[in-house]
């Protein structure tokens, strides 16, 4: 009868109080820290949650998807549409970047998922690439121009609302967007028959089927839901940011990103891409801060991703649950080391 | 109304383009066989060719192609330390090897774009060539640009080349051994990593001294290595996984492909037709267009 516990006393010992400490300074963040946190906030959430909707797919289904940065951008550019194009309120754009990321996203997944994983990988990429060459060239996306997005107080539903659409605004949007995507991706990946499913088609494909599974519909499902995930964040960020660009919301960096803080966090974990997208998004900061606006993170982020693979495949998350162990570490160099036989 | 002349300059142009694709889709296609893996990092390496060329044509006098030599060693011993790394990833006791694999040559590329980005900042770059200059004009047909028809002669004779390795020496042999069971070819005694290493070093040789082919042809640029890992993509499901013969026939159709969009739609929205296509095979026919690859699935 675990449903008449309260679910603070579900959680075992002290970790109650930092369930409730983070709770509360997550809630009360924009109000005690000011504007300029506030955004450090708004791109935390964001990164998490979008980290967190790549982890549905690449990590929980093992679909690893190269273009997922297109759904992001489809979310942007189907808010900027209904708002600039259409003069419709944000509400509108919001609902329309949900049901066109799902239609997009499911047009893209019947072939594509018919390839091997490698395969699937380059389709989405390529996939993403000619997202963003369309945008390029259609007039309805502003083309080279981009579109700037009006923000006053009747953009939101269509008439004035008492509160003004900034900082803080958003700071509880993004917080409600990204709770929302953990609080899913926990009920549906960790708590549910899906969520086995899901495993058992990543595990072993064959076997899944031979269990009645019907992996394709499956694979389809997850893939459809993480591409809304990321569609929804796109369209908000959009609004937060005003001007969107192709080259900026469909640049494959923003796939890059999802990639190396789900793998960095560990993949398939449900605290991996808090983890890892917490990391990425204040080093990718504070090396702007400190080295100024550099290309400079790109090889880092490139350099992080090999290294994770090489030797802690299963990211921060592996190494707190013991995982990882620093024998592993030196094995994994001399393994390494007996490869190297040119000469 | 079609005019004849464009039209046969077209298809010059992109049979042209298609000698060299061909070189960069059969080393993919080779990569996957032997070492499982699908690299992500092809278009990185063709980018990193063009910007060597750019940056030894100086040197030697403003030729272009005298670079050739040196990016060819460079490549190949890049390869082969890469190849170890990659090896490395996809095998153990570690969940997803393929997956891995895929993860790590994509770091690898993310790696490679941004540190030319950093180095030489965003900007387009020329691969000075004073020897290929001009065309020869053939009434009646067009117009051969010397840079593109030697392009292309590098390209299928690199194509020879190591198709002659491949099917004609020991060494090749071990190669096709290892891909065709990794296992088995070791307990036949052969080094597999010593070939697996060779065999990548040769295919990232051959690209990235097509990169400086296409540097000269086209124009060197941070994030130009984007578009020809997709058209690497592109020509291996076109021909069907692992079927050589399709690559050469899907680089002349990649070719002819991207020069008539270029001509009659715009040269920004390739990859948009490439990936059209590619949509249409998936559904259609997914052991690509001769239907004698093995399926994609």
């Amino acid at each position: 009868m675990t449903d008449a516990v309260p679910f603070l006393d579900r959680i075992p010992g002290a970790r109650r109080y930092w369930y409730v400490g983070i709770g509360a300074l997550l809630l009360v963040w924009p109000m005690v820290f000011g504007n300029f946190w506030a955004r450090i906030g708004i791109g935390a959430l964001m990164w998490i949650g979008l980290a967190q909707s790549w982890n549905m797919i690449g990590g929980y289904a093992g679909y690893l998807d190269f273009g997922h940065g297109a759904y992001f951008g489809i979310g942007a550019f189907a808010a900027g549409i209904a708002m600039v194009q259409f003069g419709y309120p944000f509400l509108v754009g919001f609902a329309l970047a949900i049901v066109v990321s799902a239609a997009v996203s499911y047009l893209v997944a019947v072939p594509t998922l018919r390839l091997t994983g490698a395969y699937f990988a380059i389709a989405t990429w390529a996939f993403a690439e000619s997202m963003k060459q369309a945008a390029l060239v259609t007039g309805i996306t502003g083309g080279t121009f981009g579109l700037s997005l009006p923000r006053s107080p009747d953009t939101l539903i269509g008439v004035a609302v008492p509160f003004e659409i900034a900082e803080t605004f958003f700071y509880y949007a993004m917080l409600a967007l990204c709770l929302g995507t953990m609080a899913l991706t926990y009920y549906l990946f960790e708590r549910n028959e899906f969520g086995y499913r899901v495993k058992a088609m990543r595990d072993d494909q064959d076997a899944a089927e031979s269990l009645g599974i019907d992996t394709t519909r499956v694979k389809r499902q997850v893939y459809v839901l993480s591409c809304m995930v990321a569609a929804v964040f796109g369209s908000v960020h959009a609004w937060y940011i005003v001007y969107i660009h192709p080259n900026d919301v469909l640049a494959p960096i923003i796939t890059d990103r999802m990639v190396i803080m789900a793998l960095l966090g560990g993949l398939g974990t449900l605290t991996g891409p808090v983890a890892g997208g917490l990391l990425v998004f204040l080093l990718e900061r504070l090396s702007s801060v400190f080295l100024g606006s550099t290309t400079f993170y790109l090889p880092l982020i490139g350099t992080l991703i090999m290294i994770t693979v090489l030797f802690a495949p299963s990211g921060i998350i592996g190494i707190l649950r013991g995982e990882v162990d620093r024998g592993d570490v030196r094995r994994n160099v001399k393994e390494l080391g007996e490869k190297f036989d040119l000469l | 109304m079609v005019d004849i002349g464009l039209f046969t300059q077209i298809v010059i142009n992109g049979l042209l383009l298609g000698g060299i694709y061909v070189t960069i889709g059969v080393g993919f296609s080779l990569a996957f066989g032997v070492l499982e893996v699908v690299d992500f990092a092809v278009g990185e390496y063709v980018m990193v060719g063009a910007f060597m060329g750019a940056v030894l044509a100086p040197v030697f006098g403003s030729e272009g192609i005298f670079a050739i030599p040196i990016v060819l060693v460079v490549f190949f011993a890049l390869g082969a330390l890469i190849q170890p790394l990659i090896h490395h990833v996809t095998t153990g006791d570690r969940p997803h090897p393929l997956l891995m694999g895929l993860v790590f040559t994509f770091g690898l590329a993310t790696f490679l774009r941004g540190s030319v980005l950093t180095i030489f900042g965003p900007n387009n770059r020329d691969v000075p060539s004073s020897l290929l200059t001009g065309g020869v004009t053939i009434p009646g047909l067009g117009t051969f640009p010397v840079v593109r028809t030697v392009t292309a002669v590098f390209g299928v004779s690199g194509l020879i080349v190591f198709m002659y390795y491949l099917y004609r020496t020991r060494g090749g042999m071990a190669i096709r051994a290892i891909a065709e069971d990794r296992t088995n070819a070791r307990l036949m005694g052969i080094n597999i990593n010593r070939y697996q290493s060779i065999a990548y070093g040769a295919y990232a040789a051959l690209t990235g001294s097509a990169g400086v082919f296409i540097g000269m042809t086209f124009t060197a640029n941070p994030g130009m290595g984007l578009q020809y890992t997709a058209f690497a993509f592109f020509m291996v499901v076109l021909a069907g996984m692992g079927y050589l013969p399709g690559v050469i026939i899907a680089g002349i159709v990649l070719g002819l492909t991207q020069s008539f969009t270029a001509v009659y739609i715009s040269g920004n929205v390739v990859l948009l037709v490439l990936f059209a296509i590619i949509y249409g095979v998936l559904l259609v026919s997914p052991a690509g267009i001769l239907g004698k690859g093995e399926w994609a699935t």
